[in-house]
């Protein structure tokens, strides 16, 4: 077993119904099924990027983005200086759809669309946007996308004594891909995460800790809360919008993961 | 310090480390004029020998695509599966970690999927993304095969992909949450990436000739490869790795090379060491006009002109896009292990205008460090630094 202790600096939330950390750890604290209102969720242009890059932006890069100026917001962090690990399923949404189309049909490939339709494009945005040169990691791990990253981000905080942005998002999928892979709407978190061995200056939300360790025999207790829909059960990161809401939830209240053969129980308690 | 304690390898020059070596080190390369059957574009490619023959046996059938198929080449390797077996009876399942790197998986089946859609309005009997095209399906299959519990991750940064999970084990085993890391990497050829380097005008409809006056693009190649690391000194180790971001653009390198330099400073930086220690360089070397101008510019920035003998060994494998990283780390460590440097493969008339000590021929050397570079479209760079026993 292995135990990795963290400070929370910052996080940003976006999701339907969820446009900031405060709504999450209202809705958290209510306890009751999110209502949703099925419009779209709005995604902001990123007013960061050149304006041709931002006309350009795929809705996966403008939720990554928008997680990410909302997290740093009226903190001492400075976006231009952070490590960041991003950790998606699928990870460009409509861009996948848009390259298998036309592979199937004209095989005429636009070439703004294919250097979107790699895994690290919002990263990649994410570095020009705000001129970042620090390294960056992208993690796919399917439905343990989040988990595989928030073990990520806290080894390379530990590792570096540098504070890691963590990016957890799923864009929304078109159909038919959505009938292979139910991820039907966007979500999205950004976190700002020090290893408490290494740590470092800023304002603290929270203290975690994540504890590693075989799974055993048992299978991980169901990780979904009452406060989060059903129809997002299949989004990794749905999962790190759970483990923000530990921040409101009674003392105690932990999330555990599958990563591998092994279970990742986490606590998140508000700093005093 | 990570020692490599195990290795294999499926490439367009053949099966195994043997192979690639001897490829690289006498310049045959595994690449050939488009012989796919469903795809009608005009480029030279490097199809591993045999995958389209080899279908996964049937405990395994239900995660069959070509990026698997060559995972399962690779993992016939007994030598490298007897020592994987080994570190899991020394450590514990669970205290064995994968980390692997692709571009695109097993994207191949979605494309031949959605086609049918496309066409018929049904996907296909049994269709499973889950297990073909999604990230997590390389490291699942792979936990699956080699029967390891550790925690895992698939990294996915374009062309870095498969350079970068040496540093991600690193922090792993030095955090403690497991002794030994299983890293590398798999891509195979599919439509997605032969259309859109074509689209990019990025691909070469001749062999690729990385650093040399008339290059024209890239060819792409496939390949899977995997390293068992471990503490402790090794033959070859892992000494250290620098990641950087250019901050420039999605897909065109800085044109001086900020990022690569950057991350071959970190590296050398993480390593303790300083650029004279460095014997010799697996450069990205795409063949790209652009890429080898910004690597040349980042190499010089550090080593000085002609500072350091360097290669391309993508003339040999073709870019294997994120599965270079690990195809190129192995063969860095076989030019420690042979003490011998590989010749940048397909050089006509080096580039003038790049002020190189390219290897022209095959050269016996003294080799204490090698550097590897691997930069990825979003401007995602890695270097990585092996090194050799006493």
């Amino acid at each position: 077993m292995s135990r990795l202790r963290f400070s929370l600096h910052a996080a940003g939330v976006l999701a339907p119904g969820l446009a900031s950390l405060d709504a999450l750890l209202d809705a958290a604290r209510r306890g009751t099924p999110l209502t949703l209102s099925g419009d779209p969720l709005a995604l902001p242009a990123p007013s960061a990027l050149p304006p041709n890059e931002r006309r350009r932006a795929s809705r996966a890069v403008r939720l990554a983005l928008a997680c990410v100026e909302q997290a740093v917001a009226d903190t001492p962090f400075d976006v231009s200086t952070l490590r960041s690990v991003f950790a998606t399923d699928e990870g460009t949404g409509e861009v996948c759809q848009q390259m298998l189309e036309t592979l199937a049909t004209t095989r005429q490939v636009s070439p703004l669309v294919f250097p979107n339709s790699v895994h690290n494009a919002p990263s990649g945005y994410f570095s020009i946007a705000h001129r970042n040169r620090q390294p960056a990691t992208v993690v796919s791990l399917g439905e343990d996308s989040f988990a595989s990253g928030l073990l990520c981000a806290l080894t390379e905080a530990r590792a570096t004594g540098e504070p890691v942005l963590l990016v957890a998002y799923d864009p929304a999928l078109t159909t038919p891909l959505d009938e292979l892979l139910p991820l039907r709407e966007p979500l999205g978190t950004a976190w700002v995460l020090s290893a408490t061995d290494t740590p470092v200056q800023g304002p603290v939300l929270g203290r975690g800790e994540l504890i590693v360790a075989p799974a055993g025999d048992s299978p991980a207790a169901p990780w979904r809360p009452a406060w989060l829909p059903e129809a997002w059960t299949h989004h990794s990161s749905a999962r790190a919008l759970a483990a923000l809401g530990l921040l409101a939830a009674p003392a105690g209240s932990a999330l555990t993961l599958p990563l591998g053969g092994l279970h990742l129980t986490l606590t998140l308690r508000p700093a005093a | 310090m990570l020692a490599l304690t195990a290795t294999t390898v499926v490439h367009p020059a053949g099966c195994g480390l043997d192979t690639l070596w001897t490829a690289a080190a006498h310049s045959r390369s595994g690449l050939q004029p488009n012989p796919l059957d469903w795809c009608t574009l005009d480029a030279w490619l490097g199809a591993v020998p045999g995958v389209d023959e080899v279908p996964l046996p049937e405990p395994l059938a239900a995660w069959d695509c070509r990026n698997h198929r060559l995972v399962w080449m690779a993992l016939q390797d007994t030598v490298f599966v007897q020592a994987v077996r080994e570190a899991v009876a020394r450590h514990g399942a669970h205290r064995v970690g994968l980390v692997l790197g692709t571009s695109t998986s097993g994207i191949r089946s979605t494309e031949i999927a959605y086609a049918q859609r496309h066409a018929s309005g049904c996907w296909p009997e049994g269709f499973d993304l889950r297990r073909s095209h999604t990230g997590d399906a390389l490291a699942r299959f792979t936990a699956e095969v080699l029967k390891v519990a550790g925690p895992m991750a698939t990294l996915s940064t374009a062309c870095s992909s498969s350079a970068k999970v040496f540093l991600t084990a690193q922090r792993w085993i030095e955090a403690g949450l497991i002794d030994a890391a299983i890293v590398g990497g798999a891509d195979s050829l599919c439509l997605s990436t032969l259309h859109g380097f074509d689209s990019l005008q990025l691909l070469s409809p001749r062999l690729c000739r990385p650093f040399d006056a008339t290059r024209e693009g890239i060819s792409i190649g496939e390949a899977a490869g995997f390293a068992l690391l471990e503490r402790g000194k090794g033959e070859v180790h892992f000494v250290a790795g620098g990641e950087s971001s250019d901050a420039h653009h999605m897909s065109t390198p800085h044109p001086e090379g900020l990022g690569a330099a950057q991350a071959m400073r970190a590296a050398l930086d993480a390593a303790g060491l300083t650029p004279s220690d460095i014997g010799y360089v697996n450069a990205h070397g795409t063949a790209t006009p652009a890429n080898d101008r910004s690597e040349a510019a980042a190499l010089v920035s550090v080593f000085g002109e002609r500072g350091v003998p360097v290669s391309s060994t993508k003339g040999i494998t073709g870019h294997t896009l994120g599965a270079c990283g690990i195809v190129e780390a192995l063969i860095t460590a076989e030019a420690l292990r042979h003490q011998q440097l590989p010749p940048s493969a397909n050089l006509l008339r080096p580039d003038p205008d790049l002020p190189l000590d390219l290897v022209t021929a095959a050269r016996d050397t003294k080799l204490q460090y090698a550097m590897s570079n691997n930069f990825g479209f979003g401007g995602s760079n890695c270097t990585l630094i092996l090194g050799r026993s006493n």
